[in-house]
Order: C-alpha cells, then structure tokens, then sequence
C-alpha cells in the first residue's frame, strides 16, 4: 500500500558459475555497461552510477537515509538482498569486492591479491591482508583463522544460509557439513588460507568471495552465538569495514545500532585502518531511518540537507527532481538495474500455446506499463530479452527489437492481437476456453498497478481472469516460484544477474533444464523448450566475449520467436540525494548509495 | 475500532429494558408506538432516505455510471496519465479525476457502494443469525449452555479483530481457506465480520432473554406445554426483534468501516473489484499531488456510514424515548 | 472478594491459553507461506529446507510445538525469534511498546478530556444550537474512517507535504526520552485522529446519562438545598453519568492497543501495530504471534480490572 521499492532479489545460480569459470575470468571485461547509451538516454544533468568521480569527497559529516523497507538480514552469513549489502558493504570486508561503478572487475579487499589455483582447478590459495582489526569489542587482528570459520559458519544449520550449496558443493565436505569445521578448508598460516575442492571449480568458489559471506568472523568471540537456534550472531556483530553498527561495550547491536523497521545506525568502526582498504570513508556516521511513506520521504530529501533515499521514488517526485533538481537523481540504467517481465507459463494452462502469448505480447501496452512505473525516465520499453550493455545486445535488436508483428507497436496493436487469436484457434478474436487464468502479482504499488494492467489486458483478449496481488516475496516463494501452483501469469517478475554476461541474463529464467521442481523455482513461466533449451547447454561452453554475444543473440532471437514472456521493461533505479550530498552509488547493486564513497558537499 | 466496541458496551447497557418500556402506557403495541416516534425524526427519516437512494445506485451502478456518462470502473485509459505516471485531475470528462491507471475515480466510487452495502449487511445479517440463536439458547436454558457460550463470547472478544484479519485475509489470499469455503476478498471479511461480530447480538439477546423469560406470557405457553423451541422462537422472539434491528443497524455501518480498514491495510477486496477502502489505500503513496483519488472515495465512506449511524440512532430512540430529548 | 479476583485471574491466564492455541491452529491450518521456504530464498535446496525447519522447530508436530511455546512463554517468558532479522521477539515488541503506548494513552486523555466537555456542554444546554451543532459533529467524527482523517489532516497541516505548514507529519515520530519536546509535537496530529473518534462516542454517551441523571429526584433535591447549578451538575450530577465512561474507558484503551495499526501506518510511528502488519505481509509468524497475544493480553487485563474496579466501586454487585 506503500510505495514499497520493489525488490529483485539478487540470485546466483552454480550452473552460470561453472560455464563462466569454463570461459576464463570474467574480470576485465567491457561488458560493464558505459557502452552504448542508445535509447537510455538520462535527462539533462541527471547522474549515472558508472561516470562517478570516486574520490576527492569531503571527510567528516552525518548522513541520513531514509527507507520504506527493512532489511532482511543483516548477519554476512544470511545476507542475500540489495538492502542487506549496502550496509555489509561498508561494515564487512568479503575476500574480495567491487568498487562501485563497476559490475565486472573485483578488487582484493580482505584478500593480498588474486588467488593462486592450482591442482587442476581443485586447490585455492588466498592471502590475506595484515593489519585488518575487528571492531571493539572483539579489537583483535584479522588472521585466516577467521576466515576459515566464515567457511564453517556458512554450512551451520542454525545460520540458515540460503545459497552456499549453489556455490561452495565442490569444497571437501561442505556436503556433509553440520556446523562443525570443513574438512577441506585450513589455515595454513597466520595469513593464508587454502580450500581444497573435490572437483575442479575453483572459478564458482572464487567467484562466490565477493559475497558477504567470505567476511571474517572471531570464532571465539562468535561461537556462543552460532550456537544457539537460530543464530544470533547477527544481533551482536562485528565489523571489519570501515563502519560498524553502534553496539554496546558486549557488542550487542540488536535494539542499540539496529533497531528492526526502525532504524539503523553505523559508526566508525575506530579500529580500521585506511591504508589498508580501497575505500574512502569519507562520512562519520550514517543513521538510516526504516519506514514511512515513499512520497513525503522523497520531498523530505530532494528539499532538505544531509539526506538520502534508498527507495524507488514515486512518479511526482521523479519528475520533481528531473525538473528542478536534476543534479539530485542518479539513474542505474543497464545490466545493473534488471528487468521486468510478464511470465505466463509455457507449460500449462492456456498459454502453453505459442499463439496466445504472441496475441498477449501484442495486445501489451508496455508503454502504458513502464508509464505506471514513473515512465521513460526510469524506464525503456523492452523488446526482446538481452539488455543494454551486455553482449549481444545490438545483434539481437537493440532497442527497437526484432522485427516481428506482435513486438511492432510498443502501445499495443489489438489487430495483430486478433490474428494470432485466430491462429490460436479463436475465430471471434476472443479466447472462448473454458479455463479460469490465475494471475499473482506484487500488492505494493507501482506493482500492483502493472499487474492490474495486465490483468485488464487479458480480459480484453476474452480471458477470464483471477486476479491476486500479496506481497512481493511471497510471490515468489509461494506462488509464481513454486511449480506445482501452476500460476498461469505473473505480471511482477524481474531478473538482476550477477555479471555483466548474456548467460547470466538469460540462463536460469528460460532454461528449461534448470527448473526447479520441488522448491522455489526461477523459471517462472516454466519456459521449457527442448531446443531452446540445447542451444543455451552449447552456447555456455562458446568462449569469448563476442562469440558469447553472438551466440546468445540467436537464443534472445528463439525466446522472441516462441515468446516465452512478455518483457515490457529495461529497468532503470533512481535515486535522489539531498543538495548538499555527494551521493555515489553501487552499480553492481542495483543503484543503491555505498556509504564507504559518499560524502557530504 | 475501539471506538465502535464502546458505543456496543454501552448500547447494550442502556438497550436492555426498552422493549418494555412502551407496553404499559396505551393499548397499543410496542412496534406501532416504535413506529409513530420514529415518523417524528426527520433526520433519522432522511439518513434512511439517503440509504435507499443508496442501495439502489449500488443495484443500478451500470445504469447510474452510464447516466452521468462516465466510463465503466474497470476501463483503463493510459493516455490520461503525464509522462511520469501521474494521473490526471477532475475535469469536465472525469469530474472526479482519474487514478494512475487511467480509471474512472467517479465511476469506482460508484461501483464502490456495492462492496460497502454487500459487506455491511450480509456481515451484520450472518452476525445477527448467530448471535441471535446463540443468545436465545444463552438465555433461555442457561446452566451449562450459557457458560459454554458465554465462554466462546469472551475467547472471541479477546482476539483482535483487525490482526485476525491482517493474518487471516493474507493467509487466505490466493486460493481461498478451509478447502475454498472462504473466498479471498469480500468472503474473507464476511467470514471476519460474522465471526468477530455475533458476540454482541449474542450478549443483548441473552441479556434480554433472562428477563423475558420470566415473565407470564411464557410462563402460560409453558403451563400449556409448548416445546422449547416454540417458546423461544414464537413466544420470546418476536419481543426481541425491534431492538435487533436496532442494533443491527448500528452494526452495519461498524462493519463497512471494519471492510474499508482492511481493504484499506491491503487484505481486504481485491482490485479490480472497486472499494472504498482500497482507494484511499492505492491513493497514499501520492496523495498530497494526486489528491482526488483519496478524497473522494474517503467521502463517500463518511457519509454512507454516517447516514447508517443516524438511521441507527433514530431507531435507537424510538425505541427507547428515555435518550432523546 | 479474594476468591472472586483469583478466580478471575485463573480464567485471564486460561482465556489467554486458549486464545493463543486457536492462532496457533489457525495460522498452521490456513495455507501461510511456508516459513522454511520464505526463509530459503530464491534459490533453494530441499537439504537447506529441511534444516531451517529443523532449526526454527518447525519439523516437530504442531501440539509439540505448541507446547514448546507455551513452556518458552511461561517458563523463560520467551517469544521466539523473527524469521527475518533472528531478533527476539520479545525485544522487538517491548521496543515499539513506547511507540504505541505514547499514542494511545496520549489519545486517551485527549478524547476523556474532549469527550467530557463536550458532553457537559451539550448536555447543560441540550436541544440548543450549540448542542445540536456539536452532536452532529461528534456522529461525523465517529463516522470518519480515521486513517482517511490522517491522511487528510497531513494533506493540510503537514510541516512538509500540507497545504499550511503546521504541525510535523508523517515519520517525525521520535521516542520521549531522545527528544522530548519532538516527541509531543509529533504527536500532536496522530492524537487528534485517534481521538476524535472515541471522544465524539464519549461526549454522546456523558450527554445522554448527564441527561438522564440531571432528571433523578436526588438531583432535585440537590437543587432544592440551594447548591450551585454548577456544584449540582459535577459533584452529584456527574458522579453517576460517568459511570458507563468508567466501563469502557479501559476496553477502549486496550483494543486501540491492539488495533492501533492503521494511525500507525498513515503516521508512520513505529509501535506493534507496524510491527504486526510487516510482520504479516512477511508472513514472520514468531511476530505475529506475539503481537496478538500482547495485544489480546491488554484486552483480557483490562476487562478484569474494570470488572475488580466495578466490584470496588458498587457494593450492588455481588460475586459469588
């Protein structure tokens, strides 16, 4: 009812890892999205994440963000959402990270330098950095040991760590682990850790080590924590970035710098030490601010001092700040941002004919859908499935798209609606089954407008329809994630990869072979197409940057062919800052502020 | 909502000896003396008025809406929007604005009424029902019964309201609950309505009971044998029925206001089905640009609950001259 | 007397338990999302499923893990963990009470206050102008869903948003202790919402017993020994028409407790009425439990306390 940011969920998925880690290093690519601007073009004045001055920030001042979401955890081990990295990425020091106006080089953070692989893949070796301190009350230095029980931790049952089997199976006896040490990992001095793999995937574990998870954690400061059910490691963190939340002299942040919808305050963490990170941290404090009303929120900021939001403002707001105070709005267009799509599903019900998603994808208005989401300002209409700034981009359509009937008019053409109604087996141009089609979207606006838009679509095109809007994380976990639901159309569905690589764009929301049958499943539209499905198996193993382009241009092609989905959106987040804020933002994070760059003016 | 507990409380203590209170002074019944007050209440005469009116453009909404020449509720014109989304204002086409996604806010408002009137009273007409029966049996053989439910009354009253229907309504969401018996939408809030609700018929009945069943006419009925159930429902009930149409009317407008909070709150109707709550709520994130769409739906609330109470209160004092002076 | 507080208690403590087991039943019943699922993510694996689950306590039997609760509840008064942030529910809870207690009890005395006045008056001067002009406000008011008042009072007198620049809106809330004078001013809007409501049902109801007092034969008399009309109207007249405002006055405070979540959220204060909202949006069921059993806790107190006070008070009622 609020107008909650709605939230892609950042997923990684070990299939993308492996064929990526099979192409070589992904680092050092072009492919991070200051290529072709085309038809993104931004308003006049309005910043761009990867153009950002990253240096020569004032030192000193207090920050206040202001957000209509909560975090979801904030424990690095748990840590799995946009919101929960903007604080892990000034508070923890992963092995390695990004800076922010990149979304393909790392940069050794806790780790000496690049890891050293050997045994054919199957042993890493990494060092780490000397003179890293944890924050008080822990103080001590960083030592592999640490990081060795980041390792240990993130297989602990009472962690709950969601994805680390995707990632870290091959290590030795992360399989079978049950909270206790892994087998394959040790400290094999003060500084060097060595992790040793059953198969050769050194490339999927190394890849991993940008995530929260690979930040160090005293175990004889911790243990006690990770001991109890859940977890609660999280309520008493400590910090090995730059900021920490404010605890107390026990190292409690749960209700001191924490305070769950209400706020949340970092510090300096006194015990850091400049030369020994790539980060500035120019700001003293930062005291974020959980809930309220996105609208007030965003006049509170554009107008006022010292402020920044962390949500997708609403469309008066935008156009306040393109119109008055343009040097205000950051937007993340590209690779960075995702994007949006209706998913209708492939495999059962009425649109498991090809036909009544062509008719549907023409019917669209997708302009009228971006509109609802604020507009071209924050918005290109999509047209096929790659997106700007990643390979294959161009070969597949670029902007305008392929050229077939139904993707012709971006407002919707019912006439070419009606002819594949016909081809579909509806002479009157209207569907005339019997089937009820069930539609589950996002309750939070500008969501549920969208799918409520789409809902009076399908209606028009002669369906009848059911329309349920519930809040967005339920319906992914509950409903258009789970197979067995058989949602036919989720109108609210949205994709951010992990790197700036066509597969990682395309494989796990249209690869049949990876849905997901028991469980939550990515595929939402259930696109299953046996030789869609081949094509991407073989395009995975194509080595190169443009060759992958090229290669995964031709499936953009077959996903628009079959219409698997109807894409309506190349995403673009905004962001506004106060007057005197120098805001910068993470482009590898959807847009959203870094606190460890910004600085006040 | 607390609000409307206490005017029930205290209804229900100033309510219980009013069905007598007529009987003695001439020999007309209760009901004609009820009727003859209330024909003196002009306001109370034009609240029901204004309810009928009601009632009726919710039957007719597609006619109404085609009369003012306004499009149907569930047409989306995207072209009425800016280039950043935001929905246009009242104007000769639109007099009540549009929402953002091109709708008529008129044309909902209208259809609104439906929601409102449909919730309101078969709710309260469910509710009655079993607080009706419950506080007979209740009152009439008391002993074990009664404690049993009275019992059942007090659990109720304990659990809050509008967080059972947060919990329940988003539980109930997508497919239904209890093997579809309850529809998401406006079968979840009956269901609230009815479950949370029927306590207060149930405490007046039974209250009002006790005492009648003392008295000679059903100690005659019972001297010339009638079963049970026909003392209660022959003899005892038709007494109890002027005040519990009183009370259901005072009932109905607490309820639309209970649908509008959880339409309002995002569990209650489902769009694109029109309701008022649901409005206001879709109008929150922009309301101080685009404030027509919350302050129009907000109105028709106010004054179609308000028409209820007064209604409601006319009856009240007819029934009960004591209170109006 | 003794006996009858005791038995009173018992029955508070059992209502409780009671209540308690039928959100249990019902939330396992009605098809929730699956918290182990929700808690996996996107991505999961049937292994992480069924380790959360373990963890959480979720693979015992639903009477197991009703007794769990209940043995954590009374013995360790512990309420859980939040399937989201791992914080106790206990803490969360007792952290926004401030929140909510500042705005119901704030509320209250403005509506006891507003209430009795107007009541007063209306009744003094009953059938005048004034009167009338007062009661058909009070039914407006009571008519008036308060959320739609929220929102239009921040349409008008919002320090940032409003049309005049008046009182600070929607998220200034900040707790009593931090910023006293901050605390009241942010108060003052959401104070007036939550009260007009009540007070306009309070000034009716005094109005109407004031009304109906004023007509008894000890009031005549009063009159008669020469008292003041004033003296008359709040040392005798007053003294019993506040009595049904004594009985609600208690319920009323406690249910607003519970359902303060809609001037919560168009205020954006943070008390459990927001905590309770996310909480089911999110379907973290630790929180929703325990925020309907603190808030069905201050409905089972204060109804016994007003039943105590009423056995206090009027030595008619007899307990047996």
């Amino acid at each position: 009812m609020r107008a909650l940011r709605t939230i892609l969920l950042v997923a990684f998925v070990a299939a993308v890892m492996t064929t990526l880690a099979a192409c070589g290093s992904s680092s050092s690519s072009s492919s991070s999205g200051t290529s072709s601007s085309g038809g993104s073009s931004l308003p006049a004045g309005v910043k761009n994440p990867v153009d950002e001055s990253l240096t020569g920030g004032k030192k000193g001042g207090v920050l206040n963000e202001v957000q209509a979401e909560d975090f979801e955890h904030l424990d690095p081990g748990q840590a799995y959402f946009q919101l929960d990295y903007q604080i892990t990425n000034s508070t923890q020091r992963s092995l390695y990270s990004y800076e922010p106006n990149t979304f393909s080089q790392t940069t050794p953070d806790l780790a000496e330098g690049e890891p050293k692989i050997s045994d054919g893949n199957k042993l890493i070796t990494i060092n780490i950095k000397k003179g890293v301190h944890f924050s008080p009350p822990v103080n001590r230095e960083v030592t592999a040991d640490d990081v060795v029980y980041a390792f240990d931790r993130v297989a602990n049952p009472n962690v709950a760590n969601p994805y680390y089997l995707g990632y870290l199976e091959s290590i030795e006896g992360m399989k079978d682990a049950k909270g206790g040490p892994i087998p394959g990992v040790k400290a094999t001095g003060k500084d060097t850790i060595q992790i040793k793999l059953t198969e050769p995937q050194a490339a999927i574990v190394v890849a991993s080590m940008v995530l929260p998870w690979t930040a160090p954690v005293p175990k004889d400061y911790a243990a006690k924590y990770d001991a109890k059910k859940p977890s609660e490691y999280g309520n008493y963190q400590v910090a090995s970035g730059p900021y920490m939340m404010k605890n107390n002299s026990e190292g409690k942040v749960l209700g001191i710098g924490y305070q769950p919808g209400k706020s949340l305050t970092l510090v300096r963490n006194p015990n850091w030490n400049a030369s020994t990170d790539f980060r500035p941290a120019y700001l003293d404090q930062i005291n974020i601010a959980i809930g309220g009303d996105a609208n007030v929120i965003g006049r509170q900021v554009l107008e006022g001092s010292d402020m920044v939001q962390s949500d997708a403002p609403a469309a008066p707001i935008v156009k306040l700040a393109v119109q008055q105070h343009p040097s205000q709005l950051t937007i993340s267009a590209g690779g960075g941002a995702g994007d949006r799509y209706v998913a209708v599903n492939n495999s059962d019900g009425p649109f498991k004919n090809v036909n009544l998603r062509k008719a549907l994808w023409a019917a669209t208005d997708r302009e009228a859908l971006n509109r609802l989401r604020g507009g071209k300002t924050v918005a290109d209409v999509m047209t096929h499935f790659l997106w700007n700034g990643i390979a294959g981009f161009e070969e597949s359509g670029g902007f305008p798209g392929p050229k077939v009937d139904y993707n012709e008019s971006p407002t919707g053409d019912m006439k070419v609606a009606e002819k594949y109604m016909k081809l579909a087996g509806y002479p009157s141009g209207k569907y005339t089954g019997s089937e009820t089609v069930q539609v589950v979207g996002d309750s939070s606006a500008p969501a549920n407008n969208v799918a409520e838009a789409v809902n009076s679509t399908l209606q028009k095109l002669g369906f009848k329809t059911k329309l349920n809007l519930v809040e967005h994380t339920v319906m992914y976990s509950k409903y258009c994630g789970v197979v067995s639901e058989k949602i036919d159309v989720c109108p609210n569905v949205g994709w951010v990869p992990d790197f700036g690589d066509p597969q990682a764009v395309l494989d796990v929301p249209f690869n049949g072979n990876l849905i997901v049958k028991n469980g939550t499943n990515s595929n939402w539209g259930l696109v299953n197409h046996p030789k869609i499905n081949a094509a991407m198996e073989a395009a995975a193993k194509v080595v190169g940057e443009k060759a992958r382009g090229e290669a995964w241009a031709k499936i953009d092609e077959e996903l628009v062919a079959e219409a698997v989905a109807i894409p309506y959106q190349w995403a673009k987040e905004a962001y506004i800052e106060s007057k005197n804020v120098n805001g910068i933002n993470d482009y590898w994070n959807s847009g959203t502020f870094n606190y460890a760059f910004t600085s006040l003016k | 909502m607390g609000a409307g507990a206490a005017e029930i409380f205290a209804g229900a203590d100033s309510g219980i000896d009013l069905v007598e209170s007529g009987g003695e002074i001439a020999a007309r019944s209760p009901l004609q003396l009820f009727w003859r007050r209330f024909r003196r209440d002009r306001v109370a005469q034009a609240s029901g008025a204004f309810i009928v009116l009601l009632i009726l453009v919710a039957i007719f909404a597609p006619l109404v809406v085609k009369l003012f020449g306004l499009p149907s509720p569930y047409t989306q014109n995207p072209s009425l929007s800016g280039p950043f989304g935001e929905p246009l204002g009242p104007n000769g086409a639109h007099p009540f604005g549009v929402d953002p996604l091109g709708e008529d806010v008129a044309s909902r408002v209208i259809y609104g009424a439906r929601v409102s009137l449909e919730v309101g009273v078969v709710g309260t007409a469910i509710a009655t029902l079993i607080g009706v029966t419950l506080g007979l049996l209740a009152g009439y053989y008391r002993g074990w019964i009664d404690t049993v439910i009275s019992r059942l009354i007090d659990v109720t009253l304990s659990i809050p309201l509008l967080l059972l229907g947060l919990g329940i309504g988003s539980a109930c969401a997508v497919r239904g609950c209890v093997a579809g018996a309850i529809q998401p939408g406006v079968g979840v809030i009956i269901f609230l309505i009815a479950f949370a609700t029927w306590t207060y018929f149930a405490r007046i009945v039974r209250g009002l009971v006790l005492s009648l069943r003392e008295r000679e006419f059903v100690e005659a009925a019972r001297a010339l044998g009638a079963s049970d159930a026909r003392i209660m429902f022959r003899e005892i009930l038709p007494n109890l029925v002027a005040p519990i149409i009183v009370y259901a009317t005072l009932q109905i407008p607490l309820n639309i206001l209970v649908e509008a909070a959880l339409s309002f709150l995002g569990v209650g109707v489902r769009p694109p089905t029109a309701s008022w709550g649901q409005m206001i709520a879709a109008a929150t994130p922009t309301f101080n640009t685009a404030w027509w769409y919350m302050v129009y739906p907000g109105a028709a609330l106010l004054l179609t609950v308000l028409a209820f109470n007064l209604l409601g209160d006319g009856l009240r004092d007819a029934l009960n001259p004591r209170t109006s002076q | 007397m003794t006996r009858y507080i005791i038995r009173r208690l018992l029955w508070g403590v059992l209502l409780l338990v009671v209540v308690l087991a039928l959100l249990f039943v019902m939330f396992y019943i009605l098809p929730t999302a699956d918290p182990a699922k929700l808690r996996a993510g996107r991505l999961q694996n049937p292994k992480i499923i069924a380790e959360i689950r373990h963890t959480y306590g979720l693979d015992k039997s639903l009477p197991a893990q009703f007794w769990l609760y209940l043995k954590n509840l009374f013995l360790h008064f512990n309420l859980g963990y939040s399937y989201y942030s791992n914080a106790p529910v206990k803490e969360l809870i007792f952290n926004r009470l401030p929140a909510t207690l500042s705005l119901v009890l704030g509320g209250a005395v403005i509506w006891v206050i507003a209430g009795l006045s107007v009541g007063i008056i209306s009744a003094r001067r009953a059938g005048s102008r004034l009167d009338r002009a007062s009661m058909g406000t009070a039914l407006v008011f009571v008519s008036a869903p308060e959320y739609w008042l929220g929102l239009l009072a921040l349409f008008f007198f919002a320090s940032d948003i409003g049309k005049i620049h008046l009182l600070p809106g929607a998220g200034s809330y900040v707790g009593l202790t931090a910023e006293p004078a901050k605390w009241f001013t942010s108060l003052i809007m959401p104070w007036l919402v939550v009260a007009a409501g009540t007070a306009a049902i309070y000034a009716r109801l005094i109005r109407g017993s004031l009304i109906e007092t004023m007509g008894e034969d000890y009031i005549r008399t009063a009159r008669a020994k020469g008292l003041t009309e004033r003296r008359v109207v709040l040392r005798h007249g007053l003294r019993s028409a506040i009595n049904p405002i004594v009985t609600v006055l208690g319920v009323d405070i406690a249910v607003l407790l519970g359902s303060s979540v809609l001037v919560e959220t168009v205020f954006d204060i943070p008390g459990i009425g927001r905590l309770n909202y996310i909480a089911i949006t999110h379907s973290d069921y630790p929180i929703i439990q325990g925020t309907v059993l603190f808030a069905s806790l201050f409905v089972i107190v204060a109804n016994i306390v007003v039943d105590i006070a009423y056995a206090f008070l009027d030595p008619r009622v007899r307990y047996s």
